[in-house]
């Protein structure tokens, strides 16, 4: 059941990421992976709201959790870390890791220390 | 678009997505199923037990991290179908690896006061992905 319910919801995040990141990142005109950043970001906030908020073995959490699981991505955000950094950009690439990671984390504490 | 030398990278943004098609959805939710499904798999065999090292979610993103970079650099050297990089690079390694699980594990160790253990995760998830990543690349460029 816990792994039926992380599969089917992390399908689904999966295809949200790919709409969200996609319509930010048309919208952007710059090659910074805006589209990746918002999707880690916006899940970093949620999975801190939410396991602050419930034990995390009930149904409901695991599809919030599954869900955000897919609708973020670490494979991504390294990829376009190391494309931003080659072979003249570096200082951006220093950027796109920095600010997803303080960033990130810093939304995961905000959000598990709010609803705690 | 004219081909690069083998020494560019390649472009940012793997593929910028079409947002309304129905083969996209299909491809994205098919990989994210099997993306998904591996992480839960892993998961199961390797749970990170509280204030401990969560081994099983590095695992999951060097390796992804890693398989994204070659996969990547293959697709500029061979011709693929639409629905490769939706399946593949979006749906598989994308729900497969996981920033939400990465920043809640580091949320929890700073949070049961693990601040050292937190900091090594960080340390070697970074260092890690990137290395990976790049290896992932290099190997795809240099093995036919």
């Amino acid at each position: 059941m816990t792994f039926l319910v992380t599969v089917a919801t992390g399908a689904v995040g999966a295809y949200c990421r790919y709409l969200v990141s996609g319509a930010i990142q048309s919208r952007s005109h710059s090659d910074f992976p805006l589209g990746t950043l918002s999707a880690n970001l916006g899940g970093a906030l949620l999975i801190g709201l939410v396991a602050g908020a419930s034990d995390l073995q009930s149904t409901s959490t695991l599809a919030a959790v599954g869900f955000l699981g897919g609708f973020t991505t670490y494979s991504t955000w390294m990829i376009e870390t190391i494309r931003l950094g080659m072979p003249y950009l570096r200082v951006r690439a220093v950027i796109n890791l920095m600010v997803t990671l303080i960033l990130g984390i810093g939304l995961t504490v905000a959000g598990y220390s709010l609803t705690t | 678009m004219p081909p690069r030398p083998s020494t560019q990278p390649p472009n940012p943004d793997p593929g910028h997505p079409r947002l309304h098609g129905l083969d996209d959805l299909v491809a994205v939710v098919a990989g994210g199923l099997v993306g998904s499904a591996a992480r839960a798999g892993i998961g199961f065999f390797l749970p990170t037990p509280i204030g401990a090292f969560p081994t099983g979610i590095l695992i999951i993103n060097l390796t992804g991290s890693f398989l994204l970079g070659l996969y990547l650099v293959r697709r500029e050297q061979a011709v693929m179908a639409r629905w490769s990089v939706p399946f593949w690079a979006f749906g598989v390694l994308g729900s497969f690896t996981t920033f939400s699980a990465f920043s809640l594990d580091v949320t929890r160790l700073l949070a049961d006061g693990h601040a050292l253990i937190a900091a090594g995760y960080i340390g070697a998830s970074t260092v890690g992905g990137l290395t990976a990543a790049g290896l992932g690349q290099r190997i795809g460029l240099v093995v036919r």
